[in-house]
Formats: C-alpha cells, sequence, structure tokens
C-alpha cells in the first residue's frame, strides 16, 4: 500500500511519444530481457535478475524463514536459517544469498531443507532466555513466528548466562541474552547511519554484541536497529514497558518532524500514541526514519490548546468565533489593509489551503508564510534535513496556485494590527509588537504567540486529522487519523470553515476530501492526485507478527 | 369538630361520588346492569419479560378473549449477549466461555459442539484420543441431566408441585457438584479444549458418578410416582400445546419436543459422533406431541443417560485426555516454565490463539434441547471469522405463538415450560 504520489510535470504540448522499437516482442515461451525464471516447490516464476530465491519465494506466498535477511541491508547469510534446497547442487544454500538462475529448481519443503531449517533453529533457540513474558519484543518476534517449525530441544545443557541489561547509548538497551547474533543492527547502523557503532566481541556461545571500547551507540539513527532485530534483544528506551505490541493499532501516516516526510506506521491505544515506526516507502525513506522523529509523538500530548480561548479565559466555540467575527467586521474592506494572514509550514496542505483560500475571499494582501526556523548542522545527506517542517513545499505551492504573494512573516507590515495565525511559529517578529496585536490564532499548542493571542481555536494535530503534507521532493503524502484529537479541538479547516461562515465568506467545506478535492482543482500541478480511502487501524494482535 | 365529609354516596357538584373520585371508577354496586358484564374487546397483556414463570427474559404480548389466549406476540432478545460477534474477537479457545453461557443448564454439550466444529475445520476430528472422547460423552450426558431434571422440576413446580422441584434439583446438585470436581466451576465450566478436554477427571470419579446415579435413579422414580398420574398435573399437560409430526418438521424442531411428536431424530443417533456408536441406548418418541409426551419424553431420556453413563464408567479406557499435536495442544506447565520453545507455544497459543487453517466447518451434536450446531468460518488466524450457532432454543420458541393459541392463560405456563426455553441460548 502506498498512497505516495509524486507530481511530474505534464508532457509539454506537442511532445510525441517515441515510436516502438521495431525488434518483435519476443515469443512467449522465452524469459523477457533482464528477468529469469525458476521453479520453486514446483511453482513456476518469473522475477528480475538479481534476486535472490528467498525474495522470489516470498512474490509466490512462500515464506522461507530468515533472521539476518532484511531487504534494506546487505546479505551476509550468517544465521543459515533460510538453507533450501536448490538441484544440481550437492549442498544446501541459504535463499537470501542465492541469486535466481535461469531454469533453477528450488525445494523449501524437502525433508533435507526442513530439518536443515528446523535444527538451525533448535540451535539459535538454545541459549535463548524464557522472557517472552517480560520481554517488550513478544508479539512481534520472529522467533516466536516460527514456533510451529520444532517441538521441544533434545539438547538439555544449561543455558549460557550473559548481560542482561547492556546500556548502548542514549536511545538503546541490550539484553545480550536475547541476542541471536544476525548482525542486522551492526549493517543498520553502517548502512543507514554511516557509522560502525555496534559489532561481535568473543567466540562460540560466547558471543555477544557489543559497542566498541569507549564508544556508545548514539547516531541519528540508532532505533532503527531495534525495528530491525528480530528478537527483544535490543530496545527502545523511549518505548520498553510502556505497551505490549499486540495491544496496540497502527495506523499509517507520515513524519512530521521534517521536510522529509518519512512514511511512518503511529502505533496508537487508548486515544494517544504510543511510538511512531517506519512505514516503507522506496522513493523517500525506504525503512528507517530518524531518533528525532520518532520521538515527535509526545508532542501530540504537550501544551495543547484543548479549548477555543477569549483574552487567555475559556470560551467555548461558539462564543470565540463570533468574537473573532466581531473583530474583523469592518476591517475586512478594501484590501483589508490592517488584517494579516499566516499560512504555516507546519501544518496539513487542507489547513493551509481552507485558510489561503479564506483570505482570498476576504481580499486579504497581507499574506505571510511562517514555520520553524531551519535547524543548522541537521542535514546529513540522508533522511534528515535542515527544514524541520514538514509542508513548506506545500504552502509555496498553494500560495502560488491562489496567486498569493506570500513573504516571511519577519517582514509583517505595520499597518497590520489583527492577525490571523495558523500555529505557534513567528519567526523574526518581535514580542514586543506582538502584544500591539490582535491574534486569532489557530493553533495545535498553546505557546508563543498562541499564549497571548486575543482569540485562540483549537486545532487538531497531524496524527489526530486526515490530510496530506508535502516534502521536499514534492510528494504529496497522505496522513491518516489515527485517534481524535483532545478537548474541543477540530481539524484545521474545519476551523477556518468556522471562521469564515462567521464573516459571511463562502466556505462550506464538510470533509478534509472536499478541500483535498477542491485544491487539486486549483493547483495544476497536483491535478492528477486522488484521495485515497480512510485507512481503518489495523489491531496488531490481529496481524500477528510483525517480525 | 370537623364538619362530616361528604358520604360516599353523595354526588359532589359533577355527579360523582368521593369514592369515584379517589378510585377513578364505580364502585361495583353503583355499576348499571350493562356495565357490570365483562368487556367485549379483547385486551392485551403482558407476560414477562420478568415474570416467574418466563424462564431467562423473554416477553410475550397476549391478545386475550376473556381467559382464552387469541394470539401471542413473542419477544426475545431480552438476553442477548452477542455470542457470534463476541466470538469474531476471542481466540478459538476463548470462546469456550462464551458457549457456557450458550444453553447454561448444559455447558457441556455446549462446549463440544464448538470443540468439533473447530476439530473439523482443523482435520482433527478422529484423532481425539479416546478416553478425552468418553469423558465428553459422560460430562455431556451429565449435563443432559441436569437440563431434563431442571426442566421438568421447574414445570412440575409452576404447576404447583413443588415438591418434585426440590427433589429433582437435589439429583441436579450432585451432578452439578461432581461437574465442579471435574472443571472447577459448579455453571459456567469451560471445561473442554480443542483436542480433548482441560483435564483428566478426578480421582474416585467413578464411584462418586455411580453412587450419584444410584441416589438419582430414586429421586426419578419419586418425582414419576408424584407427578405420572397426578391428575392435576395431567389435566394441566395432556393435550396442551399439541404439535404434529408434520409442524415439527416443518418448524424445525428438533430434540424432545419433535420426538413428543413422534419424530424419532436424535444426532447420536443418526448422525453419530464422538463415542456414541459404541454406547447403548434407545431413543423414546412420543405419539400425542402434547406437553405430557414431552415430559414422558424428557423422564424417559433421563433413565437412557443413566444407562449411558453406566456404560461409559465400564469402557472408558486409560490413556492421555489432550491431543499429542503441539499445533493445539497446550504444552505441560512445566515445559512452559523451563524451556524457550514451550514458552513461545504457549505464549502464541494464548496471545494468537491456535491457527485453524482457512475454510469453513458445520458440526452438530444433541445438546440438551436438540440439534445443537455451530458453523464457523476460519481464514487462517487464530480467531473466527464468523460463527454462528443454530440454536434449538430460537427455534423452538419460534412455534410458541403457535402452541399457546387457543389456550387459557393458565396454558401458556406449562407451555412454555415444556418448550424449555433457555434465554442465552435463544438470544444468542
Amino acid at each position: 500500500m502506498t498512497d505516495v504520489v509524486k507530481t511530474t510535470p505534464a508532457p509539454a504540448p506537442g511532445a510525441t511519444t517515441p515510436p516502438m522499437p521495431a525488434t518483435p516482442p519476443p515469443p512467449a515461451s522465452t524469459t523477457p530481457e533482464g528477468s529469469v525464471a525458476l521453479t520453486i516447490d514446483g511453482m513456476a516464476v518469473t522475477v528480475k535478475k538479481g534476486t535472490n530465491v528467498l525474495e522470489a519465494a516470498r512474490t509466490l506466498g512462500i515464506d522461507i524463514s530468515a533472521f539476518c535477511y532484511h531487504p534494506g541491508l546487505p546479505i551476509v547469510a550468517q544465521c543459515r536459517q533460510c538453507l533450501v534446497a536448490v538441484e544440481k547442487n550437492p549442498k544446501l544454500q541459504p535463499s537470501c544469498q542465492q541469486a535466481c538462475g535461469e531454469g533453477m529448481v528450488v525445494h523449501t519443503t524437502d525433508a533435507q531443507s526442513t530439518l536443515a531449517r528446523k535444527q538451525q533453529l533448535e540451535f539459535t533457540l538454545l541459549n535463548h532466555p524464557i522472557d517472552c513474558p517480560i520481554c517488550d519484543k513478544a508479539g512481534e518476534c520472529t522467533l516466536q513466528r516460527l514456533y510451529f517449525e520444532h517441538e521441544n530441544s533434545r539438547v538439555d545443557v544449561p543455558k549460557v548466562h550473559k548481560a542482561k541489561v547492556v546500556d548502548l547509548g542514549p536511545t538503546v538497551v541490550l539484553d545480550q541474552e536475547r541476542c541471536i547474533l544476525c548482525s542486522r543492527c551492526i549493517r543498520t547502523c553502517d548502512e543507514v547511519a554511516g557509522e560502525h557503532q555496534l559489532d561481535f566481541a568473543h567466540r562460540g556461545d560466547h558471543e555477544v554484541l557489543t559497542t566498541p571500547p569507549g564508544a556508545q551507540l548514539d547516531n541519528p539513527y540508532s532505533v532503527n536497529t531495534v525495528d530491525v532485530c528480530p528478537v527483544g534483544a535490543l530496545t527502545q528506551k523511549d518505548f520498553r514497558f510502556t505497551m505490549r505490541a499486540w495491544e496496540l493499532e497502527a495506523t499509517p501516516s507520515v513524519c512530521n518532524g521534517c521536510a522529509t516526510g518519512c512514511n511512518i506506521e503511529v502505533h496508537h491505544k487508548h486515544g494517544r500514541a504510543w511510538r511512531l515506526v517506519p512505514r516503507h516507502n522506496p522513493d523517500v525513506n525506504k525503512y528507517w526514519m530518524c531518533d528525532e522523529g520518532r520521538l515527535t509523538y509526545h508532542a501530540l500530548r504537550e501544551h495543547r490548546l484543548v479549548g477555543a480561548t477569549v483574552d487567555s479565559l475559556p470560551a467555548g466555540w461558539d462564543r470565540a468565533i463570533r468574537a473573532a467575527a466581531d473583530r474583523l467586521a469592518g476591517v475586512l474592506t478594501g484590501g483589508a489593509p490592517t488584517v494579516g494572514v499566516v499560512l504555516s509550514a507546519e501544518y496539513s496542505n487542507e489547513d493551509n489551503f481552507a485558510l489561503a483560500k479564506l483570505a482570498k475571499l476576504w481580499g486579504v494582501s497581507n499574506v505571510y508564510a511562517a514555520g520553524k526556523p531551519d535547524v543548522a548542522g541537521r542535514a546529513d545527506g540522508r533522511l534528515r534535513v535542515a527544514d524541520v517542517n514538514p509542508n513548506r513545499a506545500g504552502v509555496a505551492v498553494i500560495a502560488e496556485a491562489l496567486g498569493l504573494a506570500i513573504k516571511p512573516v519577519a517582514q509583517l507590515s505595520a499597518d497590520v494590527r489583527c492577525l490571523v495565525l495558523l500555529g505557534t511559529e513567528l519567526p523574526g517578529v518581535d514580542d514586543a509588537k506582538l502584544r500591539e496585536l490582535d491574534v486569532i490564532a489557530l493553533s495545535t499548542h498553546e505557546r508563543g504567540p498562541v499564549a497571548t493571542a486575543k482569540i485562540a481555536l483549537p486545532v487538531a494535530a497531524w496524527a489526530e486529522a486526515a490530510g496530506t503534507v508535502t516534502n521536499n521532493k514534492d510528494h504529496v503524502q497522505r496522513m491518516h487519523a489515527a485517534f481524535v484529537a483532545p478537548g474541543q479541538a477540530l481539524a484545521g479547516w474545519e476551523a477556518v470553515v468556522r471562521l469564515a461562515q462567521a464573516t459571511s465568506a463562502k466556505l462550506g467545506y464538510t470533509h478534509a476530501r472536499e478541500v483535498f478535492k477542491d485544491m487539486t482543482q486549483t493547483v495544476p500541478a497536483w491535478k492528477a492526485l486522488t484521495w485515497a480511502r480512510e485507512a481503518r487501524p489495523l489491531a496488531l494482535r490481529f496481524a500477528g507478527s510483525r517480525g | 369538630m370537623a364538619a362530616p365529609s361528604t358520604p360516599s354516596g353523595t354526588p359532589d357538584a359533577g355527579g360523582r361520588s368521593l369514592k369515584q373520585l379517589v378510585l377513578g371508577r364505580k364502585d361495583v354496586q353503583d355499576l348499571s346492569d350493562t356495565e357490570q358484564e365483562l368487556p367485549p374487546d379483547l385486551m392485551t397483556v403482558n407476560m414477562g419479560p420478568s415474570h416467574p414463570a418466563m424462564h431467562g427474559t423473554v416477553r410475550i404480548v397476549l391478545t386475550v378473549d376473556g381467559e382464552r389466549v387469541v394470539a401471542g406476540d413473542v419477544q426475545p432478545g431480552y438476553l442477548h449477549r452477542c455470542f457470534e460477534k463476541e466470538s469474531e474477537y476471542a481466540t478459538f479457545t476463548q470462546v469456550f466461555p462464551y458457549t457456557d453461557r450458550l444453553n447454561y443448564v448444559s455447558p457441556m454439550i455446549n462446549n463440544c459442539g464448538w470443540a468439533m466444529a473447530v476439530e473439523k475445520l482443523m482435520g482433527l476430528t478422529g484423532s481425539i484420543p479416546k478416553r478425552a472422547e468418553y469423558v465428553r460423552v459422560i460430562v455431556s450426558e451429565m449435563s443432559r441431566m441436569t437440563d431434563h431434571l431442571t426442566c421438568i422440576g421447574a414445570s412440575a413446580m409452576e404447576l404447583g408441585a413443588f415438591a418434585v422441584f426440590l427433589f429433582f434439583l437435589k439429583a441436579r446438585e450432585w451432578m452439578y457438584e461432581l461437574l465442579e470436581k471435574v472443571s472447577g466451576a459448579r455453571l459456567t465450566h469451560s471445561y473442554v479444549r480443542i483436542g480433548g478436554v482441560s483435564k483428566d477427571l478426578p480421582d474416585n470419579f467413578h464411584a462418586e458418578l455411580t453412587l450419584c446415579l444410584d441416589q438419582t435413579v430414586k429421586v426419578i422414580a419419586e418425582g414419576e410416582g408424584l407427578l405420572n398420574n397426578n391428575k392435576i398435573f395431567r389435566d394441566r399437560m395432556a393435550g396442551i400445546g399439541a404439535m404434529t409430526k408434520a409442524d415439527a418438521i416443518a418448524t424445525g424442531c428438533v430434540g424432545p419436543i419433535a420426538r413428543a411428536a413422534g419424530l424419532d431424530y436424535d444426532v447420536r443417533k443418526d448422525y453419530p459422533y464422538s463415542v456414541y456408536p459404541e454406547l447403548e441406548f434407545d431413543v423414546p418418541v412420543g405419539t400425542t406431541g402434547d406437553c405430557y409426551d414431552r415430559y414422558l419424553v424428557r423422564v424417559e431420556e433421563l433413565k437412557q443417560c443413566i444407562r449411558i453413563l453406566r456404560q461409559c464408567l465400564a469402557q472408558i479406557p486409560d490413556g492421555p485426555v489432550m491431543i499429542a499435536d503441539h499445533r493445539v495442544a497446550l504444552p505441560p506447565k512445566h515445559d512452559t516454565y523451563n524451556t524457550i520453545e514451550s514458552m513461545i507455544r504457549h505464549f502464541k497459543h494464548i496471545m494468537d490463539g491456535v491457527k485453524v487453517p482457512a475454510g469453513e466447518a458445520y458440526a452438530f451434536v444433541e445438546g440438551g434441547n436438540g440439534e445443537l450446531g455451530f458453523y464457523v468460518v476460519a481464514d487462517g488466524t487464530g480467531r473466527p471469522y464468523k460463527a454462528y450457532v443454530r440454536s434449538p432454543s430460537f427455534v423452538h420458541l419460534s412455534t410458541a405463538a403457535q402452541l399457546i393459541h387457543g389456550h387459557l392463560i393458565a396454558d401458556v405456563v406449562p407451555i412454555f415450560g415444556m418448550i424449555n426455553m433457555i434465554g442465552g441460548e435463544c438470544d444468542k
């Protein structure tokens, strides 16, 4: 499932498609160029050249068990759990390392390879502690997923004990007993963060995962090692002992931590998020996300604006909207020189489009764009970028399409007496000036200018409302509502609609889908985008083990 | 002294007496001759939902012409527990406690029915250990006895024979005590498991059941002596609520009701399951299909249950009571605590449930009230995709309106008692 749409410019008028190549199509019996055909368990399959047998089997629905193989990491074939029999080959082959060959005949269910995998699992479990009831990975553990494979071990020796709590760094804790030495985490550090911070030490059944002396696991992508860990050896400090995995529900969304827009799943329960985990998207974030992004869910519960306020005192929506309309009455004429509207790169396309459209209907000429200032030194050429706003690109595109000339909010006109503000960030505007203005704020959080605003309207945050954001590569990506917004908060566009109706502006959206539809008809580059069906939260206990 | 109040007969300004003002109606002696006649209109009377004779909670809106029932609108649903929907959210094993609460007077039979449906889906039918099958039959037949004892006892009580109720419930209590020793719970046993039963019979079970049966034989004889030729009992039962064999078939009636009407249908004989083919018993069949025949059929079934139980005690083999297949059986506790493989298995069985291959199956058993069927659809996970129960009470209750038609209001009680609707099963 992917609801990412890459916006490509429409072909220039008059451009012709290149003519079809003159060579006739190859006869059906031969394999197409760049592909190989093979047989796995009697089923024929054609895959791209270079695909390994394990992936080819997965396309047929045959799930060969594996610990060390991960599609996003280099292949090392060291767990030996994916052994299969390849005809004309005297020895069993690790299917993760074995590239598919033309005419290859593979057996995964024959006696020899089944026995090999079963015995391999017996070895793997030999020193594994009996921790399931207290293990954070229980319920999403690859070892557990293979429980049908074999019965009790035939080997009856005392288990080798190792360190149970090894503090690897600021984010991750290691239990060396549970580790099955698959090296996924080592390769993740190498590949994703580009830093070799983990390695194995010692030999045989004394081999352990560890950091080199004096070093610690502190790269900005360190928690990805927890995701790839097939067992409960690596656990995230932020999540461990908070929630059992199978109690959670998953809703697909997009990280709002920066302009990269990593695809994520929000794991939530009881109306709050408990963790964010990356969701595979080959165009954006592959299998990964940064540690900072993972912690952004905490902000969903901190300093939230949960009720409408007038003069910093609680007021209902109706009274707050009426007060806002009263303030705006009379000044919304003739270009409304004393009114300013601030769009926010922190909010979704829908929220910004609704507000930008309202500014246009009001005839306001002072339209500004705000957002968090760039963080110097954050960009690393991987996933992290300096721009920590999820939607700066979207705001620019929307304003352009509506013909609004947006200025940075630092260039706030001296004429402006009343500011309709989306969000909490007003970089470059000094507090003294701000206190002279009547601020009508639509915001998720109650801080900065919102705390002192004349009127504040509570707005649903990114995990609480359906919407889209546009990342720095112009991918318009969809976020689904995971849980309901706290208190009286409404979706941003809905708050805008209420404000519009109180000022008699003709804006009547009733669903985020309608805002999106209007937006795609307005923005030429987004014409082809479609609104994906609402995703229902998937209860992880029904999904079985994720491992 | 206050002035004397208006005497009752003295009319006030509006021409009404004080009594009339207070009572809102005239005194009988003040009614004119025409007013004293009973109103000729039909009257609507509520029977239930909270009425001692409306077992469970069911409401019948009776339309009566004097004492005679012209129409009855039977309204079940007051005990609805969403059995079928709840099952979709429970693992296959977690459904057992829900089945306990279907026909809660014979929960063991429900347990067996559910287990058989899941086992059929998993292809385990026939590979359940012999001892487990015998244990299932023993607890099922004991449950059938508690069911019939309750039904007869309660119906007799409602017709005034309170002693029979006490005698029969005494016998039922012996059964319950024994089942409690077997399962750990007096009423909601949750004893059967997919692949067998949760634990073996307790020590000394044979002797205790034998003693219990010997005593119950005497109780049944006592009850029969008090009821069979009791004039009141016969007058209230014979010829009341009769159903023809054709009607029984047309309405889908099963169990004692259909057999009383002359339909020789018993799942244990006609679609034998478990170890019933190895046991000798007769199926009593009635002739008139009235309440008295239903009573007689149930009494005879009690005796047949005792016969089956005595054979089971003689024939039950030694051995395991749970299938050895580790895909189905929970590992022994000692292994769970001491080996990682068993720990994982235990964890997966409890959290994810026993994995049942995708497919659908219908399995049915002879419940206390007749054919009790479970239809299960699995999608390959540890939880049912859909569960449906064919509960006999629901079908039987649908005939109630037809059976009470034309009878007196008082006859509704024995008819309803002999239908033996169990709310938990009827409302599912």
